[in-house]
């Protein structure tokens, strides 16, 4: 793992931050829940409390007198409201007032708010009743094999016209019986009329313009849709199908009013429509407020919810993203809070207040102070990685930089003598530094090393000079011939002795030529043609193929140098090959460059001694030469290619079975 | 009357056995440790010739300050440096100081001793200016071996004695390429190569003093050189 991925990773560790931020958000959520929760109980006790006992609101019912003695019938929840007669219709409080088309879609799908009424199986209807702003409305489905619509005509009351006819009965706000038909000629509106009999006992059908429907036929029977003000109407309500299978036959009626006199046998039990606006003033946006009987039917409700908008589109991107990751799966959206609400005596309950709330006002504070958190975290962390990246990158880059310092250093012999990042003051300042100091003293020991054979041919020519000068003048001494062996003897061991001392100076001697060497212009052809030659008479035990172009290659430079620098390659060659072998001396161009190679067969060079051959004092194999051989030879090879611009390199034969030096030379 | 051969050496071991070989060949032998004592003695009496050691005890260079002091003594004087080192710039010094030969200490005392010989032969001679030697000419060259002196179209080169018999060696048999042995026999030394090539270097920088287009050395890649009329 590089350092720039660790300090990446650590980076990321800052990421804590915003998770603590979320942790706590979501803390504060929930405290700001619970206090909005007490807040809300709260508030829904207190609407509860202000309508105790008003029956008068929640059914309708008008209050006793203050004064009024509590009388043992109307003992704990024994309201006669809350008793559910079989007639008794309890409409629901409707959202939305239903189109008044005959069609039953746009009707609440609760099919425990229908009401059902069977004379036997083949005749039978269903109510559904629901209350919207003062208004009954009333869907009646009639189960009838055989719907007939009165015959079209302008008189109602011609009984030979009647066809399926339905009775309205109800008790007005006085308390009088009331009674309306519907008749329909065909399906569409529908009209009310009551039947009065005037002065002279003739009847009249005058149109009831407060009524109004639609009347639709459906399979197995009809279906009729009403609405009627809830001003019209008082306690009792009840309906009354007259079936009729044939035109002015004899009707099958059955339903919640007596057939004899229209007399209603069930009671209308529904909020007084003020309900509504006494719950509407405690409305706020945000806030629904419900106000349901014991049996969980609404009565009415005023609801406020939509005028929050929690997700609208002006919500933030942002504030969304950051919502995932906050808000707990199942977490409600919405706060419910109930308070029963109790009879004039507290002793029975006569509904229940449900106010709900949206979480909307909560978990925009939430959002607020989230948004401002984890922008602040985010940011810090994102700065921290970044940071912490340029940072990793820095230092990568540094190490990477003394990494390849400290590797050219060491490669190359003459060794770097500057190395970088020493002015820094932090560890990898003295790591630098530790590094330059040690790359120093590895330089002056290296240079010791280098010049150790100058400074010991130099210190071991003295006492030479004393052994070989004395053995001078022994010569001129009577010596006896037996000792005169021995004198020879130590004549040819300091002879020896100089051979090597000559040869341990060679470098330092071929660094000051160097120093010394003019360069000129000059045609390596006929430098290298010459030299080969020469190599002929002294090696007569190898051959040597010379491969030379055929015109003339003109480089600048020092033509004595060049052809000690071909010694010395040639004196490998020979060190390293079995007699008979073919060297091959050879020059060749290549862009900027002339290239003198010199191949020999003999063993290839072990991977180890690449890179090191051209060192001074480095030897990588033993020769077979008995001369004195301090690996000097192939440094000389080198001093004398650098000097040119160029460079030494070896390398195997590419079938293994020789060895190529290579030295090019910058034209 | 033995000639006098002074040997400024601070090393005894080497000083007395070249006392005891230049002894041996008939020389009266003077021998200082270092430059005080020396010049002391040179000042008293100059000697026939001198052998000095380019570091003496403590100074490191003191040879070198002798042969000045000592060429100032006179012009004449033959000197020898006689170094343990074998540098270049070593050797380029003391023939700039007016040295006429620059040995490193691994010459032989026989080669040592034909080197005295042939110097001190040489100032007999150039202090018989009118008995003509003999005379190798090719060319613009002229070699009186008699002097070891050389000459170019009438002028004389001042060539260091190792010079002069490269020059003589080579000149000898004109086409001939001598290598770098053959050389260093004729001139009594042993080099190394570098060496030789930096002597042979100098010779044409020398005859070049006199003549730009001087070209009669040519160096045989590999072999050695030869001499070109």
């Amino acid at each position: 793992m590089s350092l720039r991925l660790k300090l990446l990773l650590l980076g990321l560790a800052t990421l804590v931050l915003p998770w603590g931020g979320c942790q706590y958000a979501r803390e504060m959520e929930s405290a700001l829940r619970e206090g909005e929760e007490n807040s809300l109980q709260a508030v829904s006790q207190t609407i509860a409390a202000s309508l105790q006992g008003r029956t008068d609101l929640l059914y309708r019912e008008s209050l006793p007198p203050a004064d009024a003695p509590d009388t043992p019938t109307r003992g704990a929840s024994g309201h006669a409201f809350l008793q559910s007669g079989p007639y008794d219709l309890r409409p629901l409080a409707l959202t939305a007032a239903p189109l008044l088309d005959g069609y039953s879609d746009d009707w609440p799908r609760d099919p425990s708010a229908w009401a059902y009424f069977a004379k036997d199986d083949r005749h039978r209807f269903a109510i559904l009743s629901g209350v919207y702003e003062r208004m009954l409305y009333l869907l009646l489905e009639v189960r009838d094999e055989h719907p007939l619509f009165d015959a079209p005509g302008t008189n109602t009351l011609d009984p030979a016209t009647f066809g399926d006819r339905v009775w309205l009965g109800f008790e007005d706000s006085q308390g009088e019986q009331r009674a309306v038909f519907l008749a329909a000629t065909g399906p569409g509106a529908v009209t009310a009329r009551r039947i009065e009999t005037g002065e002279y006992g003739q009847q009249s059908a005058p149109l009831e313009p407060r009524i109004h429907g639609a009347w639709q036929t459906m399979s197995h029977g009809y279906r009729i849709e009403l609405r009627v003000p809830l001003s019209m109407l008082g306690n009792g309500f009840g309906v009354l199908v007259d079936d009729r299978d044939a035109r002015g036959a004899d009707p099958l009626s059955y339903g919640t009013l007596r057939s004899d006199d229209l007399h209603t046998l069930g009671r209308l039990i529904v909020a007084a429509p003020e309900l509504t606006s006494y719950l509407a003033q405690f409305l706020q946006p945000g806030l629904k407020l419900a106000v349901t009987a014991p049996s969980g039917r609404v009565l009415a409700r005023a609801d406020a919810l939509g005028q929050v908008t929690g997700l609208g589109p002006g919500t933030p991107i942002l504030a969304r993203l950051y919502r995932r990751f906050v808000d707990r799966p199942g977490t409600r959206a919405l706060l419910e809070s109930s308070a029963p609400i109790y009879d004039r005596d507290h002793t029975g309950v006569i509904g229940k207040l449900e106010v709900t709330q949206t979480a909307n006002r909560w978990i925009r504070l939430r959002d607020h102070a989230l948004m401002r958190m984890l922008n602040f975290s985010l940011s810090t962390s994102v700065v921290a990685v970044t940071l912490m990246f340029a940072f990793a990158a820095w230092l990568a880059l540094r190490l990477s930089r003394l990494r390849q310092a400290s590797e050219s250093a060491l490669t190359r012999t003459g060794l770097v003598t500057s190395f970088p990042d020493t002015d820094s003051r932090d560890e990898l300042g003295d790591v630098a530094r530790g590094f330059s100091t040690l790359l120093q003293r590895l330089n002056e020991y290296t240079s010791y090393l280098r010049t150790l054979a100058g400074k010991l041919a130099h210190e071991i020519r003295t006492p030479l000079t004393i052994v070989r000068s004395s053995l001078d003048n022994l010569e001129s001494e009577q010596v006896p011939p037996s000792a005169r062996v021995y004198l020879e003897r130590a004549r040819q061991g300091s002879e020896r002795l100089n051979a090597i001392l000559i040869a341990m100076g060679a470098a330092t001697r071929v660094e000051e030529a160097i120093g010394s060497a003019e360069r000129i212009s000059f045609d390596l052809v006929p430098v290298l043609e010459s030299a080969v030659a020469a190599y002929r008479g002294a090696f007569p035990e190898r051959s040597f193929g010379p491969e030379l172009p055929a015109e003339g290659v003109v480089i600048r430079g020092a033509p004595d140098l060049i052809v000690q620098m071909l010694d010395k390659l040639i004196d490998n060659a020979v060190d390293f090959s079995a007699a008979g072998a073919l060297i091959i001396v050879r020059l060749r161009l290549d862009s900027q460059a002339a290239v003198i190679e010199v191949d020999n067969p003999g063993p290839a060079l072990p991977a180890h001694v690449q890179g090191r051959l051209f060192e001074s004092l480095w030897q990588s194999r033993a020769g077979a030469n008995s001369q004195p051989h301090f690996g000097l030879g192939l440094y000389i090879v080198r001093l004398i290619a650098e000097f040119h611009g160029g460079e030494a390199s070896a390398a195997n034969l590419p079938d293994g079975s020789g060895v190529r030096f290579a030295v090019r030379l910058s034209r | 009357m033995k000639r006098l051969v002074a040997i400024v050496e601070d090393e005894p071991a080497i000083r007395d056995n070249y006392a005891a070989a230049f002894t041996r060949e008939g020389y009266a032998v003077r021998t200082y440790a270092n430059r005080a004592q020396a010049m002391d003695a040179f000042t008293a009496r100059l000697p026939d010739l001198a052998v000095i050691d380019i570091s003496l005890e403590d100074e490191p260079e003191g040879g070198f300050e002798l042969c000045r002091q000592l060429r100032a003594l006179s012009a004449e004087l033959p000197i020898i440096f006689l170094t343990a080192r074998d540098s270049e710039l070593d050797a380029v010094s003391g023939l700039r100081l007016g040295a006429d030969d620059f040995l490193t200490k691994d010459l032989s005392l026989p080669h040592l001793i034909a080197r005295v010989n042939a110097l001190l032969r040489r100032v007999d001679a150039l202090r018989k200016p009118n008995t003509p030697g003999e005379l190798v000419r090719r060319g613009a060259l002229t070699l009186d071996a008699e002097r070891m002196q050389a000459q170019w179209d009438g002028q004389v080169v001042l060539l260091s004695l190792t010079e002069f018999w490269i020059v003589h060696a080579l000149a000898r048999h004109p086409g001939h390429v001598r290598n770098r042995q053959q050389l260093m026999d004729a001139a009594n030394v042993v080099l190394d190569d570098n060496t030789i090539t930096s002597h042979v270097k100098r010779i044409r920088r020398k005859f070049q003093g006199i003549d730009p287009k001087f070209d009669a050395v040519q160096t045989v890649y590999g072999m050695g050189y030869r001499w070109v009329e």
